[in-house]
């Protein structure tokens, strides 16, 4: 049980981080389509700051980087030249997806992708609490990644309830005009979001690479970011709604490696796509009462 | 009295129109005043002025004995001048307490939550205006969004405030309400602009009066003494019922549009009948239940309940396609996404509504040859000025759009027409034209409902004329009877 | 009217024709943004320490250096063109569907079940069979994506975007139940019977699935463009408020473009089991999705236009290969280049509005 908990928020880790970050872009009102790209960014920028240095900090300070790239070039389609969002974000994608590649095969010779092997971080147990019975090795014995993680749903939590910028970010994504009207500037908050939405989830591409596989593969990230953007939904975008819901995508992954490992008579590809059912599903109870921004999508006015 | 606000000889061009011809306008602390005129009577040109939207032609602005000039909206907001808007500028998810705090300095980087709520709910309490912080906007009626822009204003330090048509939504008891609140910050002394169609409020809550009509000032009293039909002979001038293009009178046939009992969301019971040959008009301040009931008639929106009938024929729940068939015709006030496709050809618009019918269409098929054809005799007809009927709609000017509208919806001969704000935004020339084409198939034997909030158009094509307030007719009058008092009252909104 | 009428009618057809792609300079505008990416796409091949004209010039000799190249290169060109089509025609509607890549792998299956079961029949009627079965399980996964939109208001992108995923792993299930080629120890099918192979065209190693695409493309073109339901779907596309006021049917437009795009791609799922693979293998779909939202954004989301800009990619894919065995330039680069691509032109196309 332990084990397929702790299965549970290992896969959850990196959905969480970047669904965070895909609550800032749409909760200004840009939708995040691009947290794939993003993600995936983020983790080859963690990747190779790792392998030059040897030191897995400097990946962690590089991923947001990687990712804020990608955040940039949807700000600026998006948000400057007013481009649908959607595809957009698809685009986003695609450039990630080939420039990563791209460059992990230039960085060696002969058309290979370099190979990696990176140091991991590794957990870091907090002294008293990771002795506790189940929840102690589950909770407080766990890699930096994780706890940032947790922490991070805090702060997001905190900046968009508590402080100036965060309710101005909140009303670009529900009424751009009122913000203009309180001497605010929309197409800015929009810009910087994008942007700080595609750092955290560069973070979140670094959990795959620093934290569980230890390399950089072509398109590792491997639809994680449709399934964050899926989460933040379902979680009304909030930051703990869309931890929770990353958490019960993680629990169905994980469920369905250990039906694999019982060999359970059930076809792998069957359970395969359980989360992925799971998504639809929930999106689809849900329905329209998911209630969006209300000014998402829509570019603003171009004297704004 | 030393004035708080003094505007001096205003004067604003656009093009050839004169919006504001050499205004005086002053507002003294603890004083309300009064603007009154017709939408287009440069009401809110001499606001955008007074704001920094709009550069002055001509003429001064000294407020709190400092002169305002080539300011920015923001600088009038820290001179202490605050504008409240018909739409409310407010974000409907959030609480009240953080639509007040957004983008204000003295919330702090941090949110000072507590702090703020406090200071609300002391403010709200002064003035009487019973808001509760914590109360999403959304969740308020719209007399208390008003009040929450109302508080925003006062506590960012607004000494003048500008209400613009500020009852035009609420509900009667909200209207007291409102004007409770305004003499609390009257006695407060702030000063307070309240612009208005409504005579009975303006001559409650007023001190003094000034009245526009066609960029001038055509009346400027003191609320004692002044009686309603007064103003509103001020703000209509009594001209205008003469019709301009002349008209025979109308020798009405058989009812072709009849509406029984009529109910739908944001319309009072509505009953009435137009007959063939005959231009109903409806006249009112906007946002009296006009776009409800057009767009209920067109199919637009959904019925409540009630009966709509063309020639007979019950069209209560038929599609818009099914209203078309039994000759139902509708111009919709907005152009730019519902009537005209922008980035269309001007033939592609011309057949907007008909592409199944020839010479547009056959079966399945467009006919493009025929549609051409056609295209090319409409813009004759019409006088639409485009190149050809490939030119793209959204580039031509206003009056050739609206004549596209014009010619598509009555190149079908309709049995009944339906024209929201018609002419509006036009040129002259345009607006002529457009309503000789009303006449024209008023004489075809249609029949027409014209909607529009400007009154002298209403009045110089209809054969009867209603005047919309809340939802319903406040009254309705043969145009030979039709006494500018009295429509002023009405539009009012009080029944006769 | 005068005699002269139907003559200036003829030369205003044209010129509307030729209008639609250069409205607004539309057409120069996407030629900035493919010459931008290529730009960019050259200074990338600078960074890897190679020189960007030998890249290019080995691109295009291995695009179409041979006969056998070019046929390859069509061959690559028909998936994108039949996807990019459909999609272009959704997005010209208004509706973002970004579902091809499953619909294509669906449609694959039902191509593959189709001919497998026709296993016998002449070639006359297993191909036209089996290339409707894969139209039919196409249109039938987009048909689903179309149902949970309309019904539930789940925006069209996550629908079609999580139905990809489903699509794969259902295919994947196929291929190792009832589809799956016993002890060949991949995920594939048996090789398809011989009759439902699609022939290759006289002298080329090009089949038949090049001229299907440019007759559904062009068909496609004369639905946007002739016919009233094609106009129907422009009106939506360019305002919700004007479609409803014409008296169209939003739900009846979403589904007729969805079941097009969606039987478009299955047909060129179809083509690809019939023509490139003759058997269903996992994974054949894998990025089809994006490269038709590509094409469709390159080409205008005119179908026509979408020949000239699936060829383009079809091209760069194809000739991509001996770039990286001549040069050393990896392929990823055409992946880079179609990412700026989609990139530039959003935006040139954007900034108009």
């Amino acid at each position: 049980m332990i084990e397929f908990l702790a299965a549970a928020i290992r896969i959850a880790t990196p959905l969480a981080l970047a669904a965070l970050g895909g609550i800032l872009s749409e909760r200004a009102g840009v939708f995040a389509v691009g947290l794939e790209g993003m993600m995936l960014a983020g983790a080859f920028a963690a990747a190779i700051g790792a392998w030059a240095t040897s030191e897995p900090i400097a990946g962690l300070l590089l991923a947001p980087l990687g990712g804020g790239v990608i955040g940039l070039a949807v700000a600026i389609v998006a948000v400057r030249f007013r481009a649908d969002n959607m595809v957009t974000g698809l685009a986003v994608n695609v450039l990630a997806l080939g420039l990563t590649s791209y460059l992990m095969r230039i960085l060696a010779s002969g058309g290979r992708p370099v190979s990696m092997r990176l140091p991991l971080l590794t957990a870091l147990p907090i002294p008293a609490l990771s002795d506790l019975p189940v929840i102690g090795p589950l909770l407080f014995a766990q890699p930096p990644l994780t706890y940032l993680t947790a922490l991070g749903c805090l702060l997001m939590t905190l900046f968009l309830n508590r402080t100036q910028a965060g309710l101005t970010l909140r009303a670009t994504g529900e009424n751009p005009e009122a913000v203009f009207a309180s001497g605010g500037h929309p197409a800015r908050v929009r810009m910087l979001a994008v942007i700080a939405c595609g750092a955290v989830a560069g973070l979140g591409g670094a959990v795959l690479t620093l934290q569980q596989v230890g390399t950089f593969t072509d398109g590792m990230t491997g639809g994680r970011g449709y399934m964050a953007l899926a989460a933040l939904i379902v979680g009304r975008w909030t930051p703990w709604g869309a931890a929770a819901a990353c958490l019960v995508f993680g629990a169905a992954e994980a469920f369905e490696l250990r039906l694999q490992s019982f060999g359970v008579p059930v076809s792998s590809y069957v359970v395969q796509m359980a989360p992925y059912l799971i998504a639809l599903t929930v999106l689809a109870g849900l329905g329209q009462s998911s209630k969006l921004p209300a000014a998402i999508g829509q570019p603003l006015p171009s004297t704004r | 009295m030393s004035m708080m606000l003094d505007m001096r000889g205003i004067v604003r061009r656009f093009g050839h129109v004169v919006a504001n011809d050499a205004i005086d306008l002053d507002v003294a602390a603890g004083e309300i005043v009064g603007l009154l005129g017709e939408n287009g009577s440069g009401k809110s040109t001499l606001m955008k002025v007074l704001f920094g939207m709009l550069p002055p032609d001509a003429g001064t602005i000294s407020f709190r004995g400092q002169p305002l000039t080539g300011h920015t909206p923001a600088a009038a907001m820290a001179a202490g001048i605050a504008m409240i808007h018909q739409h409310f500028m407010l974000v409907d998810a959030m609480t009240v307490a953080e639509n007040v705090m957004l983008g204000w300095r003295d919330a702090g980087r941090l949110l000072r939550r507590k702090e703020m709520a406090d200071r609300i709910r002391d403010v709200s309490r002064r003035f009487g205006l019973d808001l509760d912080p914590d109360a999403r906007v959304a969740a308020l009626s719209l007399g208390r969004r008003q009040r929450v822009e109302i508080l925003k204003a006062i506590l960012r330090n607004a000494e003048l405030l500008v209400l613009d048509e500020p009852t035009s939504n609420l509900a009667s008891a909200e209207v007291a309400e409102l004007l409770t609140v305004l003499r609390r910050l009257r006695q407060e002394g702030k000063g307070i602009i309240f612009i208005s169609h409504k005579l009975p409020e303006v001559l409650e809550i007023c001190d003094k009066v000034v009245v526009l009509r066609a960029g001038r000032v055509t009346g400027r009293t003191s609320v004692a003494g002044a009686s309603q039909g007064m103003l509103a002979e001020m703000m209509i001038g009594r001209d205008v019922t003469a019709p301009r293009p002349p008209m025979v009178a109308s020798s009405p046939g058989p009812a072709r549009l009849s509406v029984k009992d009529f109910l739908a969301p944001g319309l009072a019971r509505l009953s009435f009948e137009i007959r063939r040959g005959e231009i109903f008009g409806v006249a009112g301040v906007d946002g009296n239940g006009q776009i409800e009931l057009v767009e209920a008639l067109a199919g637009l929106r959904p019925a409540g309940s009630g009966a709509i009938t063309i020639d007979g024929h019950d069209v209560t729940r038929a599609s818009v396609a099914a209203r078309l068939t039994r000759g139902l015709a509708y111009m919709p006030a907005d152009r730019g996404t519902t009537a005209l496709v922008k980035t269309m050809s001007v033939a592609e618009n011309l057949m907007l509504r008909d592409s199944g019918r020839p010479p547009y269409g056959h079966g399945l098929l467009l006919t493009r040859g025929p549609a051409n054809a056609k295209a090319r005799a409409l813009m004759a007809d019409y006088d639409i000025r485009a190149r050809d009927p490939s030119f793209i709609a959204g580039r031509l000017s206003g009056g050739n759009q609206q004549k596209i509208v014009v010619a598509r919806e009555l190149d079908r001969r309709p049995a009944v027409l339906i024209a929201h704000q018609a002419a509006w935004g036009l040129d002259p020339g345009a607006t002529h034209f457009v309503l000789d084409r009303m006449l024209a198939l008023r004489e075809a034997g249609a029949a027409i409902l014209y909607v529009s909030s400007e009154l002298e158009e209403v009045l110089a094509i209809s054969d009867r004329i209603a005047v919309m307030a809340r939802g319903g007719f406040a009254g309705i009058v043969p145009r030979g009877e039709v006494d500018p008092r009295q429509l002023g009252i009405w539009m009012a909104g009080r029944a006769a | 009217m005068s005699d002269a009428a139907p003559a200036a009618d003829q030369t205003a057809r044209l010129q509307t024709r030729r209008l639609r792609l250069r409205r607004d300079g539309l057409g120069s505008r996407i030629g900035v943004a493919l010459l931008l990416s290529l730009l960019c796409a050259a200074a990338l091949i600078a960074l890897a320490g190679h020189n960007p004209l030998e890249a290019f010039l080995a691109i295009v000799q291995g695009a179409v250096g041979s006969q056998h190249q070019i046929g390859a290169s069509l061959n690559r060109t028909t998936p994108y063109l039949l996807s990019g089509a459909g999609v272009a025609l959704c997005f010209r509607a208004g509706i973002i569907n970004i579902g091809a890549e499953g619909q294509i792998a669906v449609g694959g299956a039902g191509a593959a079940a189709a001919a497998l079961a026709l296993a016998g029949a002449p070639s006359l009627v297993a191909i036209p069979l089996a290339l409707v079965g894969g139209a039919l399980a196409g249109s039938l996964w987009a048909g689903l994506a179309a149902a949970i939109h309309l019904g539930r208001g789940v925006h069209e992108v996550l629908v079609t975007l999580l139905l990809n995923f489903i699509a794969l792993l259902l295919v994947q299930q196929l291929l190792a139940g009832p589809l799956g080629q016993p002890g060949a120890g991949f995920l594939q099918s048996s090789l398809m019977p011989r009759s439902a192979w699609l022939s290759h065209l006289a002298g080329f190693d090009v089949h038949a699935g090049i001229l299907i695409a440019v007759v559904a493309a062009a068909a496609l073109s004369f639905v946007l463009w002739w016919t009233r339901f094609g106009f129907a779907l422009r009106v939506s596309g360019s305002s919700r408020l004007a479609a409803a006021y014409a008296g169209f049917s939003l739900a009846r437009l979403t589904w007729g473009a969805m079941l097009t795009a969606g039987a478009l791609a299955g047909l060129a799922g179809g083509i690809e089991v019939l023509g490139m693979h003759r058997r269903l293998i996992e994974g054949f779909s894998l990025g089809f999705g994006f490269k038709a939202v590509t094409v469709a954004l390159l080409g205008a989301m005119e179908p026509l236009a979408v020949v000239p800009a699936a060829l383009f990619v079809g091209l760069l894919e194809s000739g991509s290969l001996a770039m990286q065995r001549q040069i050393g330039v990896p392929t990823a680069l055409i992946t880079v280049i179609e990412g700026l691509t989609m990139l530039f032109v959003l935006a040139a196309t954007a900034a108009r509005r």
